[in-house]
């Protein structure tokens, strides 16, 4: 049946069965793609593999703003009257000021310096992982994820803060570094606690980077003139920033397995070659008999197409394995293929037929240029 | 002379030898080739050689003609041209009434599928490819695979070669990888047969056998030219000319 079907599609037929006639020659020719395809595939799918892992301890950036005093306020804080300005030109955004000073904490012996925030609905920005926040929140501690695990606090617990004491409401989920005002080393305090005036920063939330933006470019309208009251971060940008330093490093890599699959599109070239030198006689035949030159080309091109489809699906397979133990050791997960990564994949084995047909054209072409009296001469 | 319209065929004696003789065989013309003073030149380096000195000759449907002489006397040269391998420098060869000075590349590979069929002294047979499939190689890409199979079947037993259509060559024998060449060269049904030392590579019995095989295929109107310097050939062969130093005689 597979005879048959061979058949069907003659060139394919003979461009293997020459393939088949070499084996090891083709088998290395083979190996080239496949080392070629897997540096591309596998850098790119463990380009992807890191970034993500990174966001994974970074944890999402997202595109709020923080607003903070700027270098020619006198103040050196936000004040209630600046917050009322920022609400004016946000249109009603969410707001969350904070609070912020560092402060000596002692948890029975032990002791260090830690960074307090203090907010007024601490909700809007954290999530409880132990105990709950108390309704009307006037004293007891919310203790960021790490901070707690170090000290091992749960809720009930004491805690000194420069010599005050406290008694912890809440352990806080763990919420990666990139947070806004990251509580996993800090403490979080109610907003009366605090003794000074004015607010450390103020978070103006928001969906998307084109919101962010927006209020941004209102927020300083409203107070920068010639001086800068405030400076304001827009924690999107960033983020961009970041995708794109990422692309780049992406890029950069499957740059370099691109390279690999260049030398593989030349050992093809080199392979085909010598097999024409090899077959010279038996191509004059075909021409004899009747094979126009196209059809020697297309045969030639069949046969290096033929072997980087196979050195192409070799190395996607051998790719995907690799993304298992990268996947599994980097995300801890081997499943944790993302279409970004497997487009790699994909990218690897296009461009490993691809170099493989260029590595065949000249070859080809200068076989089915020969001329048959030339060939038959022995 | 210049017709190969079909439609023109009137007897001729050549072609009314077989029902099986081409169908192309066209009227009054009974000459598969004609050559009027050929003249083939080669440059080697800044010196001229000219291997051919003005031939007359033709080819005549089903006849077995036999080219003798000694090397380098132009046989592989003539034989080149007569199989459109080659162009003469000058004077005129007509194949099938096409002539081949005049054709494109694509048109003297497209005349010399259907007019003529090789064979050679040291087979060339494919390696990777049965003996069935060697003898479709010709065929093998007109997308006819049935039709193809089955002609190839046939010039197999018909050479006697029935029970090794599935053998590789490097399982034939000298003589059996030659008969293997022969029906190659039939597969398209050509009008000529062109053979370069076809039995230099085999003993005088297993020689006899292919000579004996050209003699049938010339019965049903296909004729053959051999080119050998073995005198013996010449025995088996209905016209006998000698190439001496480029120049024709009649033996």
């Amino acid at each position: 049946m597979f005879d048959a079907l061979w058949r069907r599609f003659p060139i394919v037929l003979m461009a293997r069965r020459n393939l088949t006639r070499a084996r090891t020659r083709s088998a290395l020719a083979i190996a080239a793609i496949v080392i070629g395809v897997v540096a591309i595939a596998t850098l790119g799918i463990a380009g992807v593999a890191f970034k993500d892992a990174q966001f994974e301890t970074l944890g999402s950036i997202g595109s709020d703003l923080q607003v903070f005093a700027g270098e020619d306020n006198d103040e050196g804080y936000l004040t209630d009257a600046d917050i009322r300005e920022i609400e004016r030109a946000t249109s009603g955004a969410d707001l969350v000021p904070l609070k912020q000073r560092n402060a000596d904490l002692a948890v029975g012996r032990s002791d260090g310096g830690v960074t307090v925030y203090g907010v007024e609905n601490p909700r809007e920005l954290y999530t409880v992982r132990d105990g709950s926040i108390p309704g009307n929140w006037r004293r007891g501690a919310l203790v960021g994820a790490t901070l707690a695990d170090r000290y091992g606090l749960e809720p009930g617990n004491k805690l000194e803060l420069d010599g005050e004491t406290y008694r912890v409401a809440a352990v806080l989920e763990d919420e990666g570094q990139a947070a806004v005002a990251s509580p996993n080393e800090a403490v979080v305090l109610p907003a009366t606690a605090f003794e000074s005036e004015g607010y450390a920063q103020v978070v103006v939330r928001s969906d998307n980077v084109d919101q962010a933006n927006e209020s941004a470019m209102a927020i300083r309208d409203a107070f920068n003139g010639r001086e800068q009251q405030i400076s304001v971060f827009e924690r999107g940008e960033v983020s961009e920033q970041i995708d794109q330093a990422f692309a780049q490093v992406n890029l950069f890599l499957v740059g370099l397995g691109a390279i690999s699959l260049v030398v593989a599109g030349v050992s093809i070239a080199n392979v085909m070659l010598m097999s024409a030198i090899e077959r010279r006689e038996e191509i004059g035949v075909l021409r004899a008999v009747g094979y126009e030159r196209s059809d020697v080309l297309r045969i030639m091109l069949t046969e290096a197409t033929l072997l980087g489809v196979v050195g192409a699906f070799v190395g996607v397979l051998v790719s995907l394995g690799l993304g298992l133990v990268i996947n599994n050791a980097l995300l801890g997960d081997p499943l944790a293929f993302t279409t970004e990564g497997l487009r790699y994949a994909l990218l690897g084995f296009v461009f490993g037929v691809a170099a493989s047909a260029l590595g065949g054209l000249y070859p080809a072409w200068k076989a089915s240029r020969q001329r048959p009296v030339e060939a038959l001469r022995g | 002379m210049s017709s190969n319209s079909p439609t023109d065929a009137t007897d001729t004696t050549d072609a009314v030898k077989t029902a099986s003789a081409s169908s192309k065989a066209a009227g009054a013309d009974a000459r598969v080739i004609d050559g009027t003073n050929v003249v083939k030149e080669y440059q080697t380096g800044a010196e001229t050689v000219r291997a051919l000195k003005g031939l007359d000759f033709h080819i005549d449907r089903g006849e077995f003609v036999s080219i003798v002489g000694p090397s380098g006397s132009g046989k592989s040269t003539l034989l080149n041209i007569l199989g459109l391998l080659d162009i003469p420098t000058s004077g005129t060869v007509l194949v099938d009434g096409n002539d081949v000075s005049a054709l494109s590349e694509t048109a003297a590979t497209r005349l010399r599928k259907r007019v003529i069929g090789f064979v050679f002294q040291s087979f060339y047979l494919i390696p990777t490819l049965t003996a069935r499939e060697n003898v479709e190689v010709p065929r093998l890409l007109d997308r006819k695979p049935k039709e193809t199979t089955a002609r190839a079947t046939d010039l197999l037993e018909r050479v006697g070669l029935g029970d090794r259509l599935d053998h590789y060559p490097n399982e034939l024998s000298g003589g059996q990888k030659q008969r293997v060449a022969i029906a190659r060269s039939l597969i398209n049904d050509p009008q000529i047969v062109l053979a370069d030392e076809p039995t230099g590579n085999l003993d005088r019995e297993t020689g006899d056998q292919i000579l004996d095989e050209f003699d049938r295929i010339t019965d049903e109107g296909v004729a053959v030219v051999t080119v050998t310097h073995d005198d013996y050939v010449s025995e088996f062969a209905d016209r006998t000319v000698e190439l001496v130093d480029g120049r024709l005689s009649d033996v």
